[in-house]
């Protein structure tokens, strides 16, 4: 059985004609409680969808043109607090730098720093430990009145000699170097100090040598440079005594363990060179300071 | 001719309509809806809704609840329409059968304007069943005897009798 055409529904489609424009003609007239026909209701029903599209599609346009607003803005916006984190990163660095060197200088001066006559601070930029000869650079030199054979003091105690001047830089020959050596005092509490020299062996370490068995020396004995050996005014600190052992000579082998250690110093004072008048085996220079 | 019978059956639909309603018969018969019928009566439905449209719109102009024109048009429209094609597709011949129809449609009418009424007012009013039964039951008489009446050969028993008259 064919379907039927077009014409043959003719009948169909005019009663669909004539009733849609009844319904229109109805809707037009019959007012809801709103004071809106039902025709406009209708109306508006169908084409709320369309409003709905439009009005999104308007509040789309808006929003994409204020988020490439927002993000430029933005992007300024970082660019500016980016470099402004990175000048209070830089500023909080030189303040902490600041804060280490004024704790340094109160631990060394006490409360109120006062340094002595002649000394300078200087920055400890670089050390090689690497060889048997242990050396430091300063960020001062000669241009800031360091001198050769000035004394290197860190907060724990004696760490060098400057023994290489440039204009803006010097070298420093640390305690743990092959050939450094400095004249100390053995000390303890119930003795009297007894003299020694306290050399480096290139090894990071520094040991002294030459003390008769005889002696009594304990660990943790305290060392102090005894102003004799010409280079180091008397009374700074060196280091404690580590071990002591005895071997098969007549004299102990001390080992020492430094009072500064220069890989975690980085604030450090030059004192002017020994004065060959000063060399004494009395009071020391650091009591004088 | 179709026209004017047309014109002539809704002036004396409206002239009926109007008489019964000053003489306040309670169920008065849905004379409109018997003009349509006529023309549905030959299973021609663009004709019948064609007749359907103005008879509803006087309809709903004299008689229309809360000027909603278009009320009765819409029902007449699809009762027209209903009519033609079950004259289209069985064969009524019995006047008995013609007021069955009838009545038919006038409850199928009843049914529609219910709906409407409610779709659009959102009010549903059923209308009360005797009265509409009764109402159903007068046009289903009325047009079957109005069927009835119009199956009788007039010219020619009129020729007979004054065959007879002159003979």
């Amino acid at each position: 059985m064919a379907a039927p055409t077009l014409a043959e529904r003719r009948p169909e489609i005019f009663l669909a004609v004539l009733l849609s424009l009844c319904l229109v003609a109805l809707s037009l007239q019959v007012r809801r409680p709103g004071g809106r026909t039902v025709g406009e209701g209708w109306l508006l029903t169908a084409v709320s969808p369309f409003v709905d599209l439009v009005t999104s599609v308007r509040s789309g346009v808006h929003e994409i043109g204020t988020w490439a607003m927002s993000r430029r803005a933005l992007r300024f916006e970082n660019r500016a607090l980016t470099a402004e984190v990175a000048r209070l990163r830089g500023e909080l660095l030189r303040l902490r730098d600041a804060e280490e060197d004024k704790g340094r200088l109160l631990e060394l001066f006490g409360a109120q720093p006062s340094p002595p006559p002649g000394t300078i601070p200087a920055r400890l930029i670089a050390v090689d430990s690497s060889g048997p000869f242990h050396t430091a650079l300063l960020d001062r030199g000669a241009s800031d009145g360091l001198q050769l054979d000035g004394v290197v003091l860190a907060t724990g105690g004696l760490l060098g000699r400057v023994i290489a001047l440039g204009p803006r830089t010097a070298r420093v020959q640390l305690l743990s170097d092959k050939t450094a050596a400095v004249g100390v005092l053995l000390t303890h509490a119930a003795r009297a100090g007894r003299a020694a020299v306290a050399k480096g062996d290139g090894m990071g370490s520094v040991s002294i040598e030459y003390v008769p068995t005889i002696e009594p020396v304990e660990p943790d004995d305290a060392l102090v440079s005894s102003g004799t050996d010409g280079v180091y005014p008397g009374g700074l600190p060196v280091g404690r005594v580590a071990s002591v052992r005895r071997n098969k000579t007549l004299f102990w082998e001390i080992q020492v363990s430094a009072a500064a250690d220069p890989h975690r110093e980085s604030l450090v004072f030059v004192l002017p060179p020994v004065r060959k008048s000063d060399v004494t085996s009395g009071p020391s220079v650091a009591d004088r300071h | 001719m179709k026209p004017l019978r047309v014109a002539v059956g809704l002036s004396l639909a409206v002239l009926a309509t109007l008489a019964l309603g000053a003489l306040h018969m309670p169920a008065p018969p849905d004379l409109f809806l018997l003009v349509v019928a006529d023309m549905a009566r030959g299973g021609a439905a663009v004709p019948a809704m064609l007749v359907g449209l103005p008879a509803g719109l006087l309809q709903d102009g004299l008689f229309g609840p809360g000027r909603l024109l278009g009320l009765h048009a819409f029902s007449k429209i699809l009762i027209g329409y209903l009519l033609a094609t079950v004259g289209a597709r069985t064969v009524v011949e019995k006047p008995l059968a013609v007021g069955g129809l009838l009545a038919g449609a006038v409850l199928v009418e009843a049914a529609t304007l219910t709906f409407l009424i409610w779709v659009l007012k959102g009010d549903f009013l059923p209308p009360a069943p005797w009265p509409l039964a009764a109402r159903a039951l007068a046009t289903g008489v009325l047009g079957g005897l109005l069927y009835a009446a119009s199956r009788v050969p007039w010219k020619q028993r009129r020729a007979a009798r004054r065959r007879v008259r002159l003979s």
